[in-house]
């Protein structure tokens, strides 16, 4: 019992203090770091084609691969992070980035959560009105 | 009155579950993408042509008659399906084959090429894959219908079916 418990606790411990697996491989990183971190956080927030539930930064696909060097090499000639998503976005679509843009077409999407909130408080409060009577 | 109004969180939970099984029984393929590339002008590249002396320049190539483009390797196993289909196609009046070798040992593409038939009038090089990026592709094989004016008209991502084949000659009439 002790036993369990021990490699249990242990299997935790071990879970807790390991970092997140990433897809980056150490030839791709790049020198500068301020550049480096602009482009884990672009990588982070792009869908990997192919696996579609990861970020390029997680997945190791070879697509995956070629769009975190093809953006390390737009941050070194230059662009801005804008431009690296638009030029993204005019090949993959809207699909490709994590968080869905909010535009009239995803309005329901992204508005439905508190529309229901407020449907949850009124249905409370009228509930409690009623309850009160009594 | 208020017993009646209880059913209302019935109908609407049966409602969301008509939604569900509505959407498993369409004929629908969740992984497919649309493309953003339809009806918009193909990507300008320049390349090596894999059997030809001549670079394989875009602009020379679109814009006259129309054109079938397949995304190919010899590593892809769907590719070799489809070929038949490839080559049918092919033999179509008025449409031109465009091949992408994508990622691929050019000797192996000439080997395979010499062993299937070759339905492509030409065939560019896309070694690291930067070309496949431009046309939006992000699972070969990959074929895209282009019109006499150089205009993308339809994308199919995966193997040509029967299905898909019958779907292709549909749309080549159509922009006829």
């Amino acid at each position: 019992m002790t036993k369990n418990f021990i490699l249990i606790f242990a299997i935790c411990l071990i879970q807790f203090f390991s970092v997140d697996s990433y897809g980056v491989d150490p030839d791709e990183i790049l020198q500068n770091q301020k550049q480096e971190l602009r482009a884990r956080n672009i990588s982070k927030n792009i869908r990997c084609m192919i696996c579609q539930n990861q970020s390029i930064d997680e997945s190791n696909a070879p697509l995956a691969k070629d769009l975190r060097i093809l953006i390390r090499s737009k941050i070194t000639e230059g662009n801005s992070d804008k431009e690296i998503y638009k030029f993204l976005t005019d090949r993959y679509g809207d699909f490709i980035l994590l968080k869905p843009p909010i535009k009239l077409s995803t309005l329901a999407l992204w508005m439905l959560p508190f529309v229901f909130l407020l449907i949850g408080i009124l249905i409370v409060f009228w509930h409690n009105k009623k309850s009160k009577k009594i | 009155m208020r017993k009646q109004l209880l059913i209302l969180p019935s109908i609407f939970f049966l409602l969301i579950l008509l939604i569900f099984f509505y959407l498993l029984i369409i004929d629908r393929n969740p992984s497919e993408l649309p493309s953003t590339l339809l009806n918009k002008n193909v990507p300008k590249f320049e390349t090596r042509s894999l059997l030809k002396e001549k670079k394989f320049v875009s602009s020379d190539v679109f814009g006259k008659k129309i054109k079938l483009v397949n995304f190919f390797a010899t590593w892809c196993k769907p590719c070799r399906d489809e070929h038949n289909y490839v080559k049918r196609l092919s033999n179509q009046e008025g449409i031109e084959v465009i091949g992408i070798n994508y990622k691929d040992n050019k000797q192996k593409a000439i080997g395979w090429l010499k062993e299937l038939g070759n339905p492509y009038s030409n065939i560019a090089v896309d070694k690291n894959g930067r070309i496949a990026i431009d046309w939006g592709v992000y699972g070969i094989p990959e074929t895209f219908v282009v019109n006499s004016k150089g205009i993308i008209k339809y994308r199919h991502v995966g193997p040509i079916t029967k299905k898909i084949y019958k779907k292709i000659n549909l749309i080549i009439n159509e922009i006829e």
